[in-house]
């Protein structure tokens, strides 16, 4: 079954990426937690929320293209397809 | 001081206007429209705390509440989306606020004549969402496009994203209503027609009327242009190594007469380590990457496509490697509505801090950029060597023109400050140094603001100075238009216009 | 609406309530970071604000007002009211720069819903009670299940009425938990849940004795009393031995996997099943069939807490697109994320007004669209969505997506 699950949304632990990024899921950059000790101290953070928020923004983006234009030229096709 | 003058009588009379509905005294609705994005400093907020709310529904409600001011001589602030970055929501001397949020009607869509005729209150994205279903859309397109408002875009002659290609507002709005400062509704627009985009007859009084920050009356309705829908978008995204490189392929980019061209933005290589913080595009980019130059067109498929094969070309023949479909497409989309977020704040030692947005914009032409971007970065500089609280987000420059995107940009430099650690000696600080970032723009042959407006402390001081013998002139026009000082009273050392009047 | 009670001098002086400064405290980063953005993103998603244009509604104001009160500028008193304006469709913090663009990077986010909830149970803490909600949770208390009107009188008596005649058996591993407004008002959703489930041969179970969730009464500030409810739901799960909870209301989903885990902690370790995933599941296994076709013109009404606040949006498309006979006409969930019925947050207790407005709107979309059905996968939403598409001179039907399965897999028949 498909259901949520406490203990499932554990995040994974960092992994480094460079002196000031982390990451724990692929391809979602997370601030490298020791920069979040001082003066704000980062939220309890569910799996899920994070992959709610990083498909959501990508759906947007695609939303903002569709608002505006009916299209969206892609510069690598414009390249490979030369001239 | 004018805090009492606005009476349980004067409210009777509001609320005998507007409604008993929309007229608020209480105490969260006055703190609640005293304030903008990143105000004045929040332990002063109380002074800006106006002593009521309107939100009238007609162009009438809003000419009789301004003479009902004039009559009782009270202080008037027009409000719209509430975004504005130069603080011309915020009341100076308390008074009425009148909040045009209420009136967001689109009151006519002419498909013969391409123009919608809409009420001030109404947003940019949400109008387009409705023009879509014809085919044609109204391209203001700020970065505060989903939240700022027609009314306010007015209010401060605002600049668009994609202003290269469609023009700015004052390019888009083709007439308006308004009431002055004395309460007549008048229309103005280029020439009498209210639909007409050129005219030679009389004063050209529409200019006149835009971006005086709700000094000189309201705008009640507004005609506007409308542009077919585009069917095809392209962005680019090009990296460079160096800033002199970028700042030549800039150039180049906005000369190449492309039609279609929207935009080009130049970001140096501040802007490029802030973004590294915490910008997923722009994390894994390669330490060699060190400018970013940004285009984007819109236009018919059968443009845009050959269009963006030229543009292709010219930023790769003037040393730019183009970044990559996702970036370009992704950052490009983001742009619309993207700005800084506090989290982008670190104190030096790489500790986050919750930052507001400071962002000082001017006008500036292209062969003097490499030069004030030094002279700016240094100031910010000094100013992070006093108080930790200053963070340098970096700069960009953008191209400005309307139609013809080549000769100046919009140049900003954008600072995080951490407020909750403001007092009064960072805080005057922050004032000389953006004194000082207005008088480099000036000395450079620029202008104080490209979009959004120069009334907040410190630029403000030097407005005189940029306008010379106009600023004269600006005084007597607010003088005649606003014999009591009512239309937003202390903005743009406008006080001036009245020295020597008998109180 | 209006509000022309003068305040004391421009200012005024505030006086701190008990909690007040601990709320401050607490809330005071996360407040900081809008106020100092401050930029409205959030403004023209928001249902409420589509309606009021008011600003003292907007998340802005909601953070700002906590800064505000740290500065001793305004008291619970000046607010309290204010904070009634809200669905809590979680459209504002989604949309907000904050959360969609930085949220996951910093693992701090927007979470206007959480501090309307706070500022709510502060100012009941203080005494400042809503009439209307106050009343709601108190019968609730009573009765253990909220007062909707309804054809079956609400009762704990009455709490399994929707079932009659299903044979439904009590306990079990997997639990069916029947949301209020199912239970007693619209009482065609959980009968077609059910039926569903014994079609595609899933064994499950009802409570011995089911109260409501406890999360409307969270949603007014009523914390305490919600825990209440949810201690006993807890403790019924855990005596039958159930492991697993399949709801079919957003709401319901919500609390169990948000407002649940945040009260009891490691301990809760049940797993929460929404039943469009699951059904989505069936559907596309082949373990329920959707033969009957269903000869309607249907858009779909995304539910915010499935939505906005979840992320959930496939599903219910995949299934609606399952259903032979049915020309589906979509709006896509981004364009959705501004738009609500009205139903959430205890909004229709106390501004039915603003409700059927937000409704009003809704269904005039849907009518644009040229459609005869509104499919929603929210029951809260139905009613007053249902009165709007009702009251219209081109009448719009609104269904359940469930309603919706359960007549294309032969199990209902067309409402007349
Ligand atoms: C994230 C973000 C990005 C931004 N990006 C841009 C950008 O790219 N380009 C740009 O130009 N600006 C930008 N801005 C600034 C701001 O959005 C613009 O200045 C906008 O035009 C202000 O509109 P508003 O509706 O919020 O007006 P407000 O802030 O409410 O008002 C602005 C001024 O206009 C006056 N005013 C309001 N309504 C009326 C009226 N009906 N008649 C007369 N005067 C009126 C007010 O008194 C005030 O002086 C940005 C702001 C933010 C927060
Ligand atoms: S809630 Fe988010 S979008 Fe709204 S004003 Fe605050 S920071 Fe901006």
């Amino acid at each position: 079954m498909i259901g949520f699950r406490l203990s499932a949304q554990l995040p994974p632990e960092p992994r480094r990426v460079n002196d000031t990024v982390v990451q724990r899921f692929d391809h979602v950059y997370e601030v490298d937690p020791a920069l979040m000790r001082e003066h704000v101290q980062q939220h309890d953070f569910p799996a899920w929320d994070t992959r709610r928020i990083v498909d959501s923004r990508w759906e947007h983006l695609a939303w903002m293209h569709a608002h505006w234009a009916d299209s969206v030229v892609s510069g690598e096709e414009l390249m490979s397809s030369g001239e | 001081m004018t805090a009492t003058l606005v009476t349980d009588p004067v409210i009777d009379e509001l609320i005998g206007i507007c409604g008993t509905d929309n007229v608020f005294a209480d105490r969260s609705s006055r703190v609640n429209r005293a304030r903008v994005p990143a105000p004045f400093p929040v332990h002063r907020w109380a002074e800006h705390v106006p002593d009521v709310v309107v939100l009238p529904t007609t162009a009438e409600q809003v000419s009789e509440v301004v003479k009902l001011a004039n009559r009782h001589r009270i202080p008037v602030v027009p409000r719209a989306g509430g975004t504005g970055l130069t603080d011309g929501a915020v009341p100076l001397r308390h008074g009425i606020v009148v909040d045009v949020k209420l009136m967001n009607r689109i009151l006519e869509i002419d498909l013969d004549d391409r123009t919608v005729t809409v009420q001030p209150g109404i947003n940019m994205l949400k109008l387009n969402e409705e023009l879509q279903k014809h085919g044609v859309i109204y391209p203001d397109d700020p970065a505060s496009y989903p939240c700022s408002l027609v009314g306010g875009r007015i209010g401060t002659s605002g600049w668009s994203l994609i202003g290269g290609r469609y023009g700015h507002t004052r390019d888009l709005v083709i007439s308006f209503q308004i009431a002055l400062p004395t309460g007549e509704l008048i229309w103005v627009g280029d020439g009498g027609g209210r639909k007409v985009r050129k005219s030679s007859t009389g004063y050209q009084l529409k200019h006149l009327f835009m971006g005086h920050q709700g000094t000189l009356g309201i705008v009640t309705e507004a005609v506007l242009e409308l542009v077919p829908r585009p069917e095809a978008e392209f962005a680019a995204f090009f990296s460079y190594p160096d800033y002199e490189t970028a700042w030549r392929s800039t150039g180049a980019l906005a000369k190449s007469g492309l039609a279609t061209l929207a935009g080009v933005v130049l970001f140096d290589e501040w802007k490029l380590d802030y973004l590294r913080r915490d910008d997923e595009a722009y994390i894994p980019q390669s330490d060699d990457v060190r400018c970013v130059v940004a285009t984007a067109m819109y236009g018919t498929t059968d443009e845009v496509r050959p269009g963006a094969r030229r543009l292709l070309r010219i930023g790769q023949e003037t040393g730019g490697a183009y970044l990559g479909d996702e970036i370009s497409q992704g950052d490009w989309a983001s742009r619309h509505d993207r700005y800084a977020t506090p989290l982008h704040g670190r104190l030096r030692d790489g500790q986050v801090v919750p930052m507001s947005w400071h962002c000082e914009d001017a006008s500036i032409n292209w062969s003097k950029l490499p030069q004030m971007r030094r002279e700016w970065h240094d100031i910010v500089a000094r100013l992070g060597d006093r108080f930790r609280i200053f963070d340098d987000w970096g700069m960009f420059a953008y191209t400005n023109g309307a139609f013809k995107p080549w000769g100046d940009y919009l140049t900003e430099i954008d600072v995080g400050i951490w407020e909750q650690e403001l007092d009064d000696a960072s805080w005057d600080a922050w004032v000389t140094a953006k004194r000082d970032i207005a008088a480099v723009a000036i000395a450079h042959g620029g202008s104080i603001s490209a979009c959004h407006g120069a009334c907040r402390a410190g630029e403000v001081d030097l407005v005189p100075a940029e306008l010379g013998g106009g600023w004269d002139v600006m005084k007597k026009v607010k003088r005649v238009l606003d014999p009591l000082n009512i239309m937003n009273p202390g903005k743009y050392l406008l006080d001036q216009a009245y020295e020597g009047d008998p109180a | 609406m209006s509000s022309t009670e003068r305040a004391q001098g421009p200012t005024g002086g505030t006086d701190d309530g008990p909690g007040t400064a601990e709320f401050v405290q607490e809330w005071r980063n996360a407040a900081y970071n809008c106020y100092s953005s401050g930029h409205k993103f959030c403004r023209e998603v928001c249902p409420v604000m589509q309606v009021t244009r008011n600003e003292v509604h907007t998340p802005t104001a909601f953070h700002a007002n906590v800064v505000a009160m740290e500065q001793g500028l305004l008291s619970i008193e000046d607010v309290a009211r204010d904070y009634v304006h809200c669905t809590q469709c979680g459209a504002c913090e989604l949309r907000c720069p904050n959360t969609l663009y930085t949220g996951d990077f910093y693992r701090f986010r927007t979470r206007t819903v959480q501090l309307v909830k706070a500022v709510r149970a502060l100012a009941v803490d203080q005494g400042i009670h809503q009439p209307g909600w106050q009343r709601w949770v108190e019968e609730t208390d009573r009765q253990r299940s909220e007062p909707v009107l309804g054809e079956v009188p609400v009762s704990q008596e009455h709490v399994a009425d929707w079932a009659a005649g299903l044979n439904l058996p009590v306990g079990g591993e997997t639990i069916l938990f029947c949301d209020c407004e199912g239970a007693f008002h619209r009482t065609s959703v959980p009968r077609a849940a059910a039926m569903l489930l014994k079609a595609a041969g899933v064994e499950f179970g009802l409570m011995r004795e089911q109260w409501c969730c406890g999360g409307p009464a969270a949603e007014m500030g009523y914390t305490d009393r919600a825990r209440e409810f949810a201690r006993h739901n807890v403790d019924d799960w855990r005596a039958v031995g159930a492991r697993r909870i399949i709801v079919f209301d957003p709401h319901d989903y919500i609390t169990f996997t948000e407002d649940y885990p945040a009260w009891f902690g490691d301990d809760y370790d049940f797993e929460i099943v929404l039943f469009v995933e699951l059904l989505a599941e069936l559907v596309r296994d082949g373990r329920i069939q959707l033969t009957r076709p269903v000869d309607r013109t249907v858009t779909y009404h995304d539910a915010c807490r499935l939505n906005k606040r979840k992320g959930v949006h496939a599903a219910p498309r995949e299934i609606l697109r399952a259903v032979p006979g049915l020309t589906f006409k979509d709006v896509d969930h981004v364009t959705q994320w501004s738009y609500c019925s009205g139903a959430g947050g205890g909004l229709p207790i106390e501004r039915p007004d603003l409700t059927a407005e937000i409704s009003r709107r809704r269904v005039e979309r849907a009518a644009d669209l040229g459609v005869d059905t509104l499919v929603s996968a929210c029951v809260w939403s139905e009613r007053p969505l249902t009165e709007q598409g009702g009251k219209r001179d081109d009448p719009i039907q609104v269904l359940d997506l469930l309603e919706i399965v359960a007549l294309s897999a032969g199990l209902a028949e067309e409402p007349a």
